[in-house]
C-alpha cells in the first residue's frame, strides 16, 4: 500500500528535467521570444493531477533550480512557481473538471501572473513581446496535457 | 468529524505559501545585496551545470555530424582559402613583430608600463538560451580554470562582454548589449573618450553623454580605452552606425554596431585581468624609469 502511494516520482522528475532542457535549448532569435514556459506547464499538470506529490515546497525547489539555470536573481522564479502551485492546489478539483480550452485559459492567466511578478522584481522595461510566452503556452497546453496524461496512465503515477 | 471537505482549505497550505514567500525574499536579498553570498551561489550553479550541459548536447551532436560528413571538395576549398589568409597574416605579422619591438623600446624609454600582448584563454559558449532579455551567455570555463569575476571576454572580432558570475565548471558572461552594461571606449581616429552602453537589442550599442559638437563620425571605430581597469585597452568594440542630433536635448544619439559577433560566435577568449598585468610589469618599468632618471 505504501508502495502504491509513492509511485512514479521519478517520472515527475524526468518530465521536469525534459521541460528544463526545452527551456534552455537554443532557438533562432525570431522564435525564442515565443518560447512557451514548459516547466510551468509541466508543474501545473502534476499539481493538478497529483497534488499529494507536487506541492508548494516542490514547486519552490523547481523554481530555485530554474533561477540558477537562467542566471537571474535567486528567489524570483522560486516564489512565482510556488504561488502558481498554491493557486492550482486551491482549485485543482475544479480545474480537473473543466473542458480543455477552459483549462488553457486558466493556464494563460497563471503564466501572465508569473510574468508580472517577474517584471516587478527585475529591472527591465516592458516590451512588446511581453505576454507572448503566455500565449504560446496556452496554445500548447492541450498537447502537454495529452502527453503527460498518457505518461501518468502508463506509469501509474499517483 | 472525519468528513473530508470537497474543497479542502488546508491551513497548512497557506502556511507553506507564506514560508515560500519568506524563503524567496531572504534568498533574493542575500543574492542581490550580499557579496559574500556569491560563493554559495557558485556552488549551487555547479550543481545544476549537468542540466545546462545536457541542453547544449543536441546542437553539439548536429555540429559533430555536419563536421563528419563534410565533403572532400569543400574541405579542399576551405584549406586553400585558409592558406591564402595565413600567408597574408604571416606577411603582416613580420611587420608587426618589428613594430611591436620598436613600440616597446619607445615605451620603455618613456618609462610607462604597457603590454602589447595580453595572455588569453580559449573558452566555448554553451549553446543554451537564457532569458532573452538578460543578454547573458554561459561559457564552459569556471573557477577551476582560473576564471574570475570581471574578466574581459573577446571573440576574434572584438570585445563581447565580461564575466559576472563564476561557478566551478562554468561562468556567466554579460554581453555588451545588456542595458545595464557600460564600457569605456576611445574613438580610434582621434582618441576622443566616451562610454558605450548596451541597448538590449542584438548587436546594437549606443554612446551616451556626447555633446552635439563632439568629433565623431559615422564609420568611426571605437576601441577600449583601458580606463576603469576592467577591459584591456586597444580592442575593437564597435563601429559608429548612425548619429542623430535631437533638438532640445543636450546629447547626441549615437548608434554603434558591435564588432564582436555577439549572437553567432562559438569560441571566445578570456583575457587575463588588465590590473594583474600592470602589477606584473610595473616594477620593471619603474626600475627602467629610475635608470633613465639617473
Amino acid at each position: 500500500m505504501i508502495n502504491k502511494t509513492s509511485q512514479g516520482g521519478s517520472i515527475i522528475v524526468m518530465s521536469l528535467l525534459v521541460a528544463m532542457i526545452l527551456m534552455l535549448m537554443p532557438l533562432p532569435d525570431s522564435v525564442r521570444l515565443v518560447r512557451p514556459e514548459w516547466v510551468v506547464l509541466v508543474l501545473i499538470y502534476w499539481t493538478m493531477a497529483a497534488p499529494q506529490r507536487v506541492g508548494v515546497g516542490y514547486a519552490w525547489l523547481v523554481g530555485l533550480v530554474m533561477d540558477l539555470l537562467m542566471g537571474g536573481p535567486l528567489g524570483v522564479l522560486a516564489f512565482s512557481y510556488a504561488l502558481i502551485c498554491y493557486i492550482v492546489m486551491l482549485t485543482h478539483l475544479q480545474i480537473r473538471q473543466y473542458p480543455i480550452w477552459q483549462q488553457a485559459m486558466s493556464v494563460f492567466s497563471l503564466i501572465l501572473l508569473m510574468q508580472m511578478i517577474f517584471l516587478l522584481l527585475t529591472p527591465l522595461s516592458l516590451d512588446l513581446s511581453f505576454g507572448l510566452p503566455a500565449l504560446s503556452s496556452t496554445l500548447l497546453w492541450p498537447v502537454t496535457y495529452a502527453v503527460l496524461r498518457s505518461l501518468r496512465r502508463t506509469f501509474h503515477v499517483s | 468529524m472525519i468528513i473530508k471537505p470537497l474543497f479542502s482549505n488546508d491551513p497548512s497550505l497557506n502556511l507553506r505559501l507564506l514560508l515560500a514567500l519568506i524563503a524567496s525574499t531572504v534568498l533574493f536579498f542575500l543574492d542581490t545585496r550580499l557579496n559574500s553570498f556569491a560563493s554559495v551561489r557558485s556552488n549551487l550553479s555547479a550543481a545544476v551545470y549537468p542540466i545546462q550541459a545536457a541542453a547544449s548536447l543536441p546542437r553539439n551532436a548536429v555540429d559533430w555530424f555536419s563536421d563528419f560528413f563534410v565533403g572532400r571538395q569543400e574541405l579542399k576549398e576551405k584549406n586553400a582559402e585558409l592558406e591564402v589568409t595565413n600567408l597574408l597574416n604571416n606577411q603582416r605579422l613580420q611587420k608587426l613583430e618589428d613594430l611591436e619591438r620598436e613600440n616597446l623600446r619607445l615605451r620603455e624609454l618613456l618609462g610607462s608600463s604597457f603590454r602589447l600582448r595580453d595572455r588569453v584563454k580559449v573558452a566555448e559558449i554553451l549553446t543554451i538560451d537564457l532569458d532573452p532579455f538578460s543578454q547573458q551567455v554561459v561559457i564552459n570555463k569556471g573557477e577551476r580554470d582560473g576564471v574570475h569575476v570581471g574578466q574581459a571576454v573577446l571573440d576574434a572580432q572584438g570585445v563581447m562582454g565580461q564575466v559576472v558570475r563564476v561557478s566551478a565548471f562554468s561562468s556567466y558572461v554579460v554581453l555588451l548589449t545588456n542595458p545595464n552594461h557600460a564600457i569605456p571606449v576611445q574613438v580610434n581616429r582621434n582618441g576622443l573618450r566616451a562610454i558605450v552602453t548596451g541597448k538590449g537589442l542584438a548587436e546594437s550599442l549606443g554612446v551616451d553623454y556626447l555633446p552635439h559638437n563632439a568629433d565623431i563620425r559615422v564609420g568611426d571605430l571605437l576601441v577600449t580605452s583601458g580606463l576603469g581597469g576592467r577591459f584591456p585597452s586597444g580592442y575593437p568594440v564597435g563601429i559608429v552606425e548612425s548619429i542623430a542630433y535631437p533638438q532640445g536635448k543636450a546629447f547626441s544619439e549615437v548608434r554603434v554596431k558591435s564588432s564582436a559577433h555577439l549572437s553567432t560566435s562559438r569560441e571566445v577568449l578570456l583575457v587575463l585581468n588588465a590590473t594583474n598585468i600592470d602589477a606584473e610589469i610595473a616594477p620593471s618599468a619603474n626600475k627602467l624609469g629610475d635608470e633613465i632618471d639617473q
